[in-house]
This record gives C-alpha cells, structure tokens and sequence, in this order.
C-alpha cells in the first residue's frame, strides 16, 4: 500500500482516498465539520486545512497578508502558505502532510472555529447536543478563547418542524450540508435544502414537503452540532448520564450495528445510535430501527403467567412440570425463536435432545416491506441463526397443520409472534393440550394462548447472538439490568429443563458458545464479537 | 502609452450600430469565423489564439489560448463555451456596452472559440438585470440564424454551431465561473470544488471553456489581423499581454466611460486624458485599479522595484500612476489589473466609509457556503461599521486584518480573497484614518455619502 507522512508518521492509503480518510482509517483524527466517511465532501467548513508540502518541482502557493506592529500601528506585509482541505485533497505517495505540527493550519483552525461560533447562540446548557458537540469539543481543543464578537448575534429561524422527526434550529447551524447531502445521497430523496445567502443562510425542506420517510433519524446523527433534533429524544435526557452498549438493531433481518444509550440510573433506554460497520449498515440505520430501543420497555412480559394470570415464576415452573411431566416426546413439538437469540435457542434445542424429541419448529415476525437500503422484509433478527443451528426445523404453518392433525399436543416455544398472524392461528394453537412460552413481548398469538408463559429477557438485557440475514453472527451487549421477572431466555429453558429432570449442563452464556463453537466451522467474526 | 483603436468599439455610436449590417459593413463582419471555420484546423486555431496574448478580461488575466489548450476530446461527452457576461464586480462596466453596442463580436467570437475548442454550443450568461444587453444578442442571434452563420450548416462547413442566451441567477457570486455553471444548470448558484476544472467536468459534467464576454468578442479582431500582429499592439507584448482592450473609468471623474485602447495605458492616461480629470479639479486621492476586489492605490504611492530583473524595474521610483495598466504589472505593484475599469476617489473620500461601501457589498454577496468567508466578510462588515458610527475600539480595528487574513486563502472560491484583499488595501493605506474614526476625531458625513465635500467635512 502506498503511504504518505502526516505529521511525520506514515499513513496508508487506498489510491484515490482523501487525506482525512486515510488518516481516519488509522485512528487519527483531523478535525471536520462537513466530512463524513459516508457522504460525498463538499470542503465547505474548512476545518480540516493541513498544510502540504510542495513536490520539489513545484512552488509553493504562497498568499500575501499582513501583520500589525501595535508599536508603530504599522502594517508589514508578510506571507502564508495556501493550506488545502483535507477532506478534498487525495493523499499522494511520498506527500507530506502537516496537521497538529502546523502553525498554520493551527491558526487556521482556531478562526474557522471562531468563525463558526461567532453567531452561535451558545446556548449549550438547554441544548440537547451539549457534551457531544463537535463544536464544544473543537473549542477545547482548537480555540480555547473568548468570543471577541461581542454584538448582538445574527438571528435565524428556530424550533422549525422538518416532519414528524425533526426540529431544526437556524442559529446553531454551521451549514455543513451533511443533512442536505444524506437526504440525496444516502436516502435518495433530496428534500432538504439550503437557501438565502451569506450568514443568513438555512436549511430548509422542500416547498411541499415534509421530511419524512424512513430515514430521518440519520439527518439528525449526521449533524456535527445541534442544529437538528429528533422529536424522540429531545429534552429527554443530557447525554453525560448516559451511557452505552454495543447492541444489534433487533427491527429485521439487516442486524444494523446500533449503540443502545440508556440510562443506568433508571435502568431506562433512551435511544439508538447507529454503529459503524463497514459490512452491515455502514454508518446508517432506519427510522423504524432507531425507534425499536422502546421496546426494550414497550409491551413486556414481566411476570410469570399460569392460564394467563400473573404467578410467581415458581408457582409457573410447577405447573410446567404438571403439563409436560409425562407427556410421551414425540407429542411433545420445541419452536424455537427467530427474535430470540442463538443462546436462547441453542438452549432449547438441547432441551428438545434430552427430551428425546425431533419435533422442531421455528415462528417469527410477519414479514413486511424492505427498501433497497438497509431494511430487510424479514421483521426478524435471527431466522439465519436458528436455521444454521437447526437445519431440519419446520416452518411455523407445519406447526400448525401437525396441531389438526394430532401429530402434535403440546408445545415448548420460544417468543410470542407467529409469521402470519391469522384467526386460525389462536383456535389452531387453542386445540393444543399444554402451551409453555418464554417470551420478551406480548406481542403474538404464543403468549396469548399460552397456558404457562415464563418472562424472558429482551435484548437489551441479555448479551446474545445474532445472525444476519448475510449470515454475519453479531454479538449485542447487555445494556440493562433485567426488568420484574425476566431472566434470560437460556436461563428459563434451563430451569424447564430442570423441573423436567434434565441438566442441560449450562450456568453461563461461556459455556453455551463453547458448545456451539465447537461444532460449528463457518463462523464469522463480526467487530461486535471482537 | 495612451493608443486609441476601434476593433471593437468602430459600430459604438454609430446608427443602428449593433445590427448585423454595420457589423458586415464595418467590421468584416463574419469574415473572419467563415474563413477560420473553412481553412484551419481545431488544433491551428488554438496554437493562433494562443499568440494573441490575450489575458482573460474577467478579472483573474489567465491567457485565453493557453485555457483553450486544456480542452481535451471526451469519448462521449460534448464540449461546450460558456461566456461569462454576469458582469457583477462594482465599478466594472465594460461588457455590457460590447452586448448593446457590438453583440455580433460576441456571436462571432463564439463560433471561433467554438471551433477551436470543440463545441457546438456556446452559452451566454448575462446578468439578469441587462435587458438591453438580452435583448441585443438575441437579435444578433436571429440575424446570424436568418444569414445561415449559426446552424446545422455555417458558411457551408460540416460544423453546426449554435449560441444561447441564458438569464443569470441574479447574484454577483453567479459571476464566479463554477458558480455560474451551476446556475447555468438551473442549480444554486455556489461555487464548485476545483479540481475537477471546468475544462475537465464544466456545464452539464462536459468539458468546458469559460471565457468573459470581452475575451471572447476580442477573438474576432485579432485572428482577422493575425494574433501575433495583434498582440504586438500593446506595448507590454513582451510580457505576454497582448492586444487591445476596453477600459473603463468611474467614480470621481469628470467624464466616465469606457474606451477602447491598446494595451500599455496608464492610469494617469485613463483618468486625466480619457477620464476629463478628477471631479471637481479636486486632487486624486485613491485609485481601485480593477473592480471592487483589486486593491486600492494611493495616489501618491511609488514603484519599489529595484531588482532589474523585475519586469517592473523600468518604473522603479516612478508613480504608479504611470505604469501599464497589465495583469503582471498591476500583480508587482501589490494590487491586481482585475476587469481594467478603476474607481477614482478623489481629495475628500474618506477610505472608512468607501472600506465600508465595500464590505456591505462582500458581506451581501457571499454565498455562504465556506465558514471563512460567510461568518468573515459579515465580522468585517460589522466592525467597519462601528467604527464609521464612531462606535468602534480600538480592540476591534485590530481584529479586522486578523479577520481577513484568516479569509484569505482558505475559503473554496475566490470571492473570500476578492474580499480579504480591498479590506486588507484600505488598511495597510489609510490606517491612520481608521483611527481618527476610532478617536472620535472623524465622523461619517451626515448623508452617507462617501465623498466628504468640503462643506460639510468634518475634522481634519
Ligand atoms: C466572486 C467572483 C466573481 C466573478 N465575477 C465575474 C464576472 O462577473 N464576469 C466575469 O467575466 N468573470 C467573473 N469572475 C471571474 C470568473 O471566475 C472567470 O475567471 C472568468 O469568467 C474567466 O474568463 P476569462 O479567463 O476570459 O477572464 C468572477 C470571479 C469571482 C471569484
Ligand atoms: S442542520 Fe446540521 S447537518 Fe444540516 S447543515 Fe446545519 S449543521 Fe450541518
Ligand atoms: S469564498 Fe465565499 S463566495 Fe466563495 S464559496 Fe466560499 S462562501 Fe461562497
Ligand atoms: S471537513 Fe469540512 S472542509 Fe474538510
């Protein structure tokens, strides 16, 4: 690969790639307000000028200034080398950069910093960006003084509703066009614009138009500053209590690499933010994805419920035992869980092995609409996964058939929802003699009928696995602790099993990786596992 | 040296002057497009205009044939010509008389460029507000088009060529080349990243020229002569300025306007011999050489060029006054020739309130795209008026070079340099007045006006 110095350190480089992504690709970072790895580069901030050094063959650009000598109040001419955005320059073999060892690009960069700031309303104390400014952060550490403007600021439109998602605010807006540039370049829909000229310029939406559509969210994650704000989050929470968990978007098959912020104080989540990953989602996720951290909270099965009423996990386990204790295994059919994790269902799996049963089956979410973005049809997380650990389980529709036909009487299932959520579904389900589900959510035709359901853990509070629907396996992190009952789903199949006479052999999460691990050849690395 | 010609100007003035028969009669109207489209080839044609010296007449002096060079065959794409005649730079007002008064130079000089460059279409951007100048080449279009010069078949020749009038987006930023393209292209009018050049991805992602209105209409002239013959007109050939051109004199004069002459005049030619002397008798007092982004002279200033291998060595000690009016004459002397019309400001001007005049105009017409120049030229405007209102400290008078040396340089386009340096200019000259605004011991003329007349001239 061929390298160029930046600072006097070698840097690779992709023939083609900018300077700042070469060096961005290393960990290093050269300040920037408009550049994003996953936007085109308009260099309009200027925050990002280094200073190149000229090939020997050429000269170098050199631009006439002047200095002030306070004494005599006379001006000297003096010169400046031509500093070239980093963001726009395409890193040169053999080239040296100067950054950080500049004094130049230095003094560049603390006035393109005051620049930006000099009609800023710095309101940063009821701004919801505070303490995850780019702004803040640059202050620190490329300006450091005071504001020398001491004028009424200009001012600008604020509280603008985008849409349903989005407020904007004019003064806080460094114009750096990422917002303008996602909508075009990444969600296809150019809605959003900029109008007016010099500093009163703005961001706006399209005349009739609102911003909407799938992809709102990212406007709001791309904005270095405050500028943008989501409905959802905003006045919510100031993000220095927050904090975060390297999670898996559990919205559908596409698995976007995702941060779940929550709160520990309240065990409460607050948000998503999209985690880069090059394979999966790049930098983006979508809006239905961003909002599903609710429901780490929203429709939860916390209690235990025996004829679907609430009883404690004891009394439930009991009744387990009662309807399933003697019940010859090939009535008895495992359907395991395409939301669920590998570990939850790796576990039923091995109840379904002591039991001596082969019936399996698998259920999930009803498909629904894709785009040719990031959103997949399959509404679940893991169908991939639960495939691959079991190639022979039968779709949930001969589930059903085996039920009329008496093949099958009773049933340990994993989750609530059933692909195609239709009324037979419930008077199918109704004929079964024992229904024992262990669920996160109420939200299917399993946890309505069920005769025992077992509260299990979301995702947010268990770490588990995930496959794509690329067949990349992803680890999501443990955010919160554990909500009323819920224990992970592992650990109640493993309790079942208990009451059923069977040791599945399993204390930890470890232990259950281990085992599949083991067997398994085709394993992809994700970074989550990393 | 003052030389009068009239290439360009001989149908100014004369009846009906801008029609395609005085042109004809005049002006071997067409000519000279029938006999470089029917004899020479697009390579002769660039190699010919490349002698003629001619240096880009939209304010940056780039020579017109050596641009013409970087055209380069696309596989697919087509080429196109683009002509600048947005005209926006205050106190430039040159371009405009050739569209009124000589619009078939124009269509002429597009068929040539054209040609040489590989085109087929060349696009006119005139600023908005020019109805006349519209209204001129859009006849002269119908002419040509009636005459069979413009279309699928011009003198009989294999080359359809086709000119089109585009209405400007109404910013002087649309005046910046690559802002125009994307106004051309019915986008905002905000200037481009280079590179790409215009030459490698301009009008529609095709290869493309852009040349001002007066570069282009000067085409005809020269390749009718011989551009070799016509660069030697100007008595700074040697340092590959060629030709004649138009200049223009504004501001305090008696008699302002734009006249044709050879290149090697002088702004005291310009101002005294053409320009009928300074308003009023009154002493001259500055002098903006090209439009409102070049520097400011003071009257009184010399040529410092004691090294004899400076071009600029056979004026050393003389005033500035007396130096050529060129683009590498005007760059040594620490300004800049720009669109070769000068503003005079004579005895009485106060430099507080023209800076100010200037930067209201800066601050106005950036884009804002980049941080420097958007937040830059609106602090500059800010604290220039301050201290005009005798608001000012002198805290913020030193803020102000800081600020424009800090525009200069690093913004995309070069409207943040067109903004740095007039601010620049008028504080290195006339610092000391700054501070009497600063002291309170100058105020701002009651009505506003620039000029300070002696009635009404307060302090010293
Ligand atoms: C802010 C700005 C405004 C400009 N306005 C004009 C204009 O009004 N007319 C013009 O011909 N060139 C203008 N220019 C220069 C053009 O960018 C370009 O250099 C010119 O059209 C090239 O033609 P030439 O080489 O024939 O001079 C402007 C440049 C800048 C930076
Ligand atoms: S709203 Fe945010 S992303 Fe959009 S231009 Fe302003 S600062 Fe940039
Ligand atoms: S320098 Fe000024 S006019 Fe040019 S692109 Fe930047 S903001 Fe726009
Ligand atoms: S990051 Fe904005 S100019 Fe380079």
């Amino acid at each position: 690969m061929p390298t160029f110095k930046l600072d006097g350190r070698e840097i690779p480089f992709e023939p083609g790639e900018s300077i700042i992504k070469a060096a961005w690709r290393q960990g290093i970072e050269i300040p920037h307000y408009c550049w994003h790895p996953g936007l085109s580069a308009p260099a309009n901030c200027r925050m990002c000028l280094v200073e190149i050094k000229p090939a020997p063959n050429q000269r170098p650009v050199m631009l006439d200034i002047v200095e002030l000598d306070r004494a005599t109040g006379e001006y000297k001419p003096v010169q400046k080398p031509k500093l070239m955005p980093a963001c726009q320059m395409p890193a040169v073999e053999g080239q040296e950069v100067f950054s950080d060892s500049s004094q130049h690009v230095k003094e560049a960069r603390s006035h393109v910093q005051e620049f930006l700031l000099l009609n800023h309303p710095v309101d940063c104390p009821i701004c919801d960006q505070a303490g995850e400014c780019k702004l803040q952060d640059y202050w620190l550490e490329h300006q450091g003084t005071q504001k020398r403007m001491r004028d009424e600021p200009i001012h600008k439109p604020k509280g603008v509703v985008f849409g349903p998602t989005i407020v904007y605010d004019g003064e806080r807006c460094v114009m750096c066009t990422r917002c303008i540039r996602f909508m075009e370049e990444v969600a296809k829909d150019p809605v959003l614009e900029m109008r007016e000229r010099g500093n009163l310029n703005e961001i706006f939406v399209a005349e009739g138009r609102k911003l909407d559509g799938n992809y709102t969210f990212m406007v709001e994650h791309v904005c270095p500053v405050g500028a943008l704000t989501t409905q959802d989050f905003r006045f919510k929470a100031r993000v220095w209590f927050l904090r975060s968990a390297k999670s898996v978007c559990q919205g559908c098959a596409t698995g976007c690499n995702a941060y779940l912020d929550y709160d520990p104080r309240y065990n409460k989540a607050h948000r998503y933010r999209p985690r880069d990953n090059e394979a999966v989602n790049k930098f983006w996720m979508c809006d239905p994805g961003m909002l599903s951290y609710k429901r780490a909270h929203e429709g939860r099965i916390t209690e235990a419920r025996v004829g679907q009423k609430s009883r404690a996990t004891k009394e439930a386990l009991a009744e387990v035992k009662k309807l399933l204790g003697d019940v010859a295994p090939e009535h008895v059919a495992f359907v395991l869980g395409a939301q669920a994790s590998l570990e939850d269902n790796w576990s039923l799996l091995a109840l379904a092995s002591k039991m001596g049963s082969s019936r399996l089956y698998w259920t999930g979410a009803p498909a629904g609409a894709s785009d040719d973005i990031l959103i997949s049809a399959d509404k679940s997380s893991n169908q991939k996964g639960v495939l691959a650990l079991a190639p022979n389980a039968k779709p949930y529709s001969v589930l059903l058939d085996d039920v009329r036909g008496g093949v099958v009487t009773h049933v340990v299932a994993l989750g609530s929802a059933t692909p195609a959520a239709g009324a037979d579904d419930a008077s199918t389900l109704g004929m079964l003699r024992a229904l024992v589900a262990i669920a996160a959510h109420d939200d299917g035709a399993l946890t309505a009928i069920a005769h025992v359901v077992l509260p299990a853990c979301s995702w947010a509070e268990a770490p588990g696995t995930y496959v794509n629907k690329d067949g990349l396996r992803q680890l999501s992190d443990k955010a919160l602790e554990p909500i009323g009952a819920s224990k992970p789903g592992w650990e109640q199949v493993a309790a079942v099993a208990k009451q059923l006479g069977h040791d599945l052999g399993i204390k930890r999460v470890k232990e259950i990786r281990a085992a599949w691990l083991g067997t398994e050849a085709a394993a992809h690395a994700s970074p989550a596992e990393q | 040296m003052l030389k009068r010609t009239d290439y360009l100007t001989k149908t100014y003035g004369k009846p009906e002057g801008w029609t395609l028969g005085v042109y004809e009669r005049e002006c071997h109207g067409y000519q000279t497009a029938r006999r470089v489209l029917s004899t020479m080839k697009k390579d002769d044609v660039v190699n010919e205009a490349k002698k003629a010296n001619i240096r880009g007449r939209g304010g940056a002096g780039f020579p017109m044939g050596v641009k013409w060079s970087f055209m380069r065959p696309h596989p697919t794409k087509p080429a196109y010509l683009v002509i600048n005649a947005d005209e926006g730079e205050p106190g430039t007002h040159k371009d405009r008389t050739i569209m009124e008064l000589n619009p078939h130079s124009v269509i002429e000089g597009c068929m040539i460029g054209c040609y040489g460059i590989g085109a087929h279409v060349a696009y006119i951007y005139v600023r908005d507000e020019l109805h006349l100048s519209k209204a001129r080449l859009w006849a002269a279009i119908a002419e040509a088009k009636a005459k069979g010069y413009l279309g699928a078949r011009p003198f009989g020749v294999d080359y359809p060529l086709d000119v089109v009038v585009h209405t400007g987006g109404g910013a002087y930023i649309c005046g910046e080349e690559t802002s125009l393209l994307n106004s051309l292209e019915g986008r905002r009018g905000e200037p481009r990243l280079k590179p790409p050049f215009p030459a490698q991805a301009g009008a529609f992602g095709c290869p493309t020229t852009v040349n001002n209105l007066e570069t282009i209409a000067a085409v005809p002239s020269a390749f009718h002569m011989g551009c070799e013959a016509f660069s030697k007109l100007s008595a700074i050939h040697h340092l590959n300025d060629g030709g004649v051109r138009l200049f223009g004199v504004n501001g305090h004069v008696k008699n302002p306007g734009v006249w044709e002459c050879a290149v090697g005049l002088t702004l005291r030619e310009l101002i005294y011999d053409l320009g009928g002397g300074v308003l009023g008798d009154k002493p001259l007092f500055a002098i903006i050489p090209g439009g409102s982004s070049t520097p400011v002279l003071r009257a009184d200033e010399l040529v410092h060029a004691p090294d004899e291998k400076s071009p600029l060595h056979p004026w050393h000690g003389q005033s500035v006054l007396d130096v050529p009016l060129g683009v590498d004459t005007f760059r040594g002397i620490g300004t800049m020739l720009g669109t070769c019309c000068a503003t005079v400001l004579a005895e009485g001007t106060c430099p507080v309130a023209a800076m100010h005049n200037l930067m209201q105009f800066y601050r106005h017409e950036s884009c804002g795209q980049c941080t420097p120049c958007r937040e830059g030229s609106g602090w500059l405007l800010r604290i220039t008026e301050k201290i005009l209102d005798g608001r000012g400290t002198m805290e913020e008078l030193d803020q102000l070079h800081d600020i424009a040396n800090n525009i200069m340089g690093n913004t995309i386009c070069a409207f943040g340099e067109g903004t740095a340096m007039p601010a620049l200019g008028f504080l290195k000259k006339f610092r000391r007045e700054f501070e009497a605004y600063v002291r309170g011991e100058k105020k701002k003329s009651t009505d506003g006006r620039l000029t300070v007349d002696h009635h009404d001239f307060v302090g010293g």
